[in-house]
């Protein structure tokens, strides 16, 4: 494909001044669908996906909105059974306190459902079949359940919550980079991600109110909420990381903060130990498209 | 291109500053590879890199280290402040409100410290001097009042998402996305926390989401202005991803 040539293009479409000053979005938005149009057949040759059925780690920016729409609705449903919107479900008996809050991110959830078929669609492309969903992880009956309960217990709906909503955040992490190429989609995602985290927040402080052992961010010290070695357990994986790493040239370089930094805010000061605890929880880490379909699967069937 | 500017905030702003500024420019930037005559058309437009940084004032630098000084800029603010609410907690704190902000004023050491070391090993002589405490001016903040202490929190952590946010299209290379991306969420976990801390449920409230479920995004310009006030020595922003 001819990358740049497709820029120009698009750039002049940019600039023709056709469009009604009214509704800015859909305006912008219909540019989109505009330049798709015009440019699908270049388009596409960067943005098909593979045929295949099995995960992909995500290569595509037209692969990373699948995956984010996957996400998100799977959260919608999640959220609108708990509120009791989904017909055959009953709502969680929650206080009104934390039904407020679990109605304003439902909200959300259902605006970035929207937003990320409108992107898709806009794209050219069409959206994934509509799938089936089954919270307790049991897989309509398949296997044993994990989340027997999460129904009727606002306790175990909210481990689930909390698991679904840390993993969307370690997800949208790990596609932004297909998303660098296109300033717009990159924007969309990140800031899907960073209301993520206040969900995740969120959640965990309604957990911690009810008396769970757990932070507002993923810490050591929570307690834990997924056996290891089981599907959900990779959402936490790799999240006790205590290494960053920076670029020089093409060579990734760690950057060693036990030893050469002059991080310590303790009184009295923190053990390299306690200071690598403290780096752990300073940094969400990604998570590639692959762990998090598997996560998106148990609740599928 | 004198209408590069935007303070995100609403819907019709997201689409707006997405689509016209910020589209235009990067498209145009490729598109002077190509399309040579496109570009020159615009080049009479595009003063930004040539502008002079006054005297006293600190010019944050442009391209990828820019976005990092930029980060690193706001870091150390944000670590100063924690600093100091640990170092002189409020008196009306309530239970555990100590020992959690104490954790946060570690995150933002270590994001500051990551910062200088990234910089510092990736663009060896870019960084810009560190901001020590007679730079900083907290002297709108009473930090022996908890309500003090809290609103300034929820500026500061909200103040450094949208700046994450609207800083990431800037950056070119992808292990730099990647960490601003690690860091931008606790710092939205952190602001989550601050916010119910002073409203039980505001954690993603309409004065921070929009209609589209979309957090903040502020473009560096408009951040750094949010921050001066709290910052003695004077931040150019002008050129950061530039």
């Amino acid at each position: 494909m001819d990358f740049l040539n497709l820029l120009a293009r698009l750039a002049d479409l940019d600039t023709t001044p056709a469009l009604p000053a009214a509704a800015p979005r859909r305006a912008a938005l219909g540019r989109l669908g505009q330049a798709g149009t015009a440019l699908l057949p270049a388009l596409l040759t960067g943005l098909s996906r593979p045929a295949a059925a099995t995960p992909q780690n995500t290569k595509t920016r037209l692969d990373a909105l699948h995956l984010a729409l996957q996400l998100e609705l799977l959260e919608n449903e999640f959220y609108s059974r708990a509120l009791g919107l989904v017909a055959g479900f009953s709502a969680v008996p929650f206080s009104a306190t934390e039904k407020t809050a679990i109605q304003t991110i439902q909200q959300h959830e259902a605006q970035h459902v929207a937003l990320f078929q409108r992107l898709i669609t806009d794209s050219g492309s069409s959206l994934d079949p509509v799938v089936r969903y089954d919270f307790t992880g049991s897989k309509n009956g398949a296997q044993p359940a994990l989340y027997p309960d999460v129904q009727t217990n606002p306790d175990t709906f909210l481990q689930v919550a909390q698991l679904l909503e840390d993993a969307g955040v370690r997800a949208y992490k790990g596609q932004v980079e297909f998303l660098q190429s296109d300033d717009y989609l990159l924007e969309a995602a990140v800031r899907t991600h960073s209301t993520e985290a206040r969900h995740a927040s969120h959640i965990r402080t309604m957990r911690r109110q009810r008396g769970a052992t757990v932070k507002s961010w993923i810490s050591a010290s929570d307690a834990a909420i997924t056996t290891p070695g089981s599907v959900p357990a990779k959402v936490y994986e790799g999240e006790d990381n205590i290494t960053q790493y920076v670029t020089i040239g093409t060579s990734l370089v760690q950057v060693p903060f036990d030893s050469t930094l002059p991080i310590n805010v303790g009184t009295p000061p923190l053990t390299p130990t306690q200071v690598l605890a403290k780096v752990a929880e300073a940094f969400d880490e990604p998570l590639n498209a692959q762990t998090a379909t598997a996560l998106l699967q148990l609740f599928t069937y | 291109m004198s209408n590069i500017k935007q303070n995100a905030g609403d819907e019709a702003e997201f689409a707006k500053p997405l689509y016209t500024p910020i589209k235009r420019r990067s498209f145009f930037m490729y598109a002077g590879a190509t399309a040579g005559a496109t570009a020159l058309l615009l080049s009479g437009c595009d003063d930004d890199k040539d502008e002079v940084v006054p005297a006293g004032t600190i010019s944050l630098g442009s391209g990828d280290v820019g976005v990092l000084n930029y980060a690193y800029a706001l870091e150390q603010l944000e670590a100063a402040f924690y600093a100091q609410v640990k170092d002189t907690p409020a008196t009306d704190f309530k239970t555990n409100e100590l020992a959690y902000f104490t954790q946060v004023a570690a995150h933002e050491a270590i994001h500051r410290d990551f910062f200088k070391a990234a910089i510092n090993r990736d663009a060896p002589g870019k960084i810009i001097p560190s901001l020590q405490a007679s730079d900083l001016n907290f002297s709108s903040v009473d930090f022996t009042k908890r309500d003090s202490v809290l609103a300034a929190a929820k500026t500061f952590e909200d103040l450094g998402v949208a700046a994450y946010n609207g800083a990431g299209k800037y950056l070119k290379t992808p292990a730099y996305l990647v960490i601003a991306g690690q860091i931008v969420s606790v710092e939205a976990r952190h602001a989550a926390y601050v916010r119910d801390l002073i409203s039980n449920g505001s954690f993603a409230d309409d004065s921070i989401i929009d209609s589209m479920g979309l957090d903040k995004a502020m473009e560096p310009v408009d951040v750094i202005a949010a921050a001066q006030p709290f910052i003695k020595v004077k931040l150019d922003a002008t050129s950061v991803g530039k």
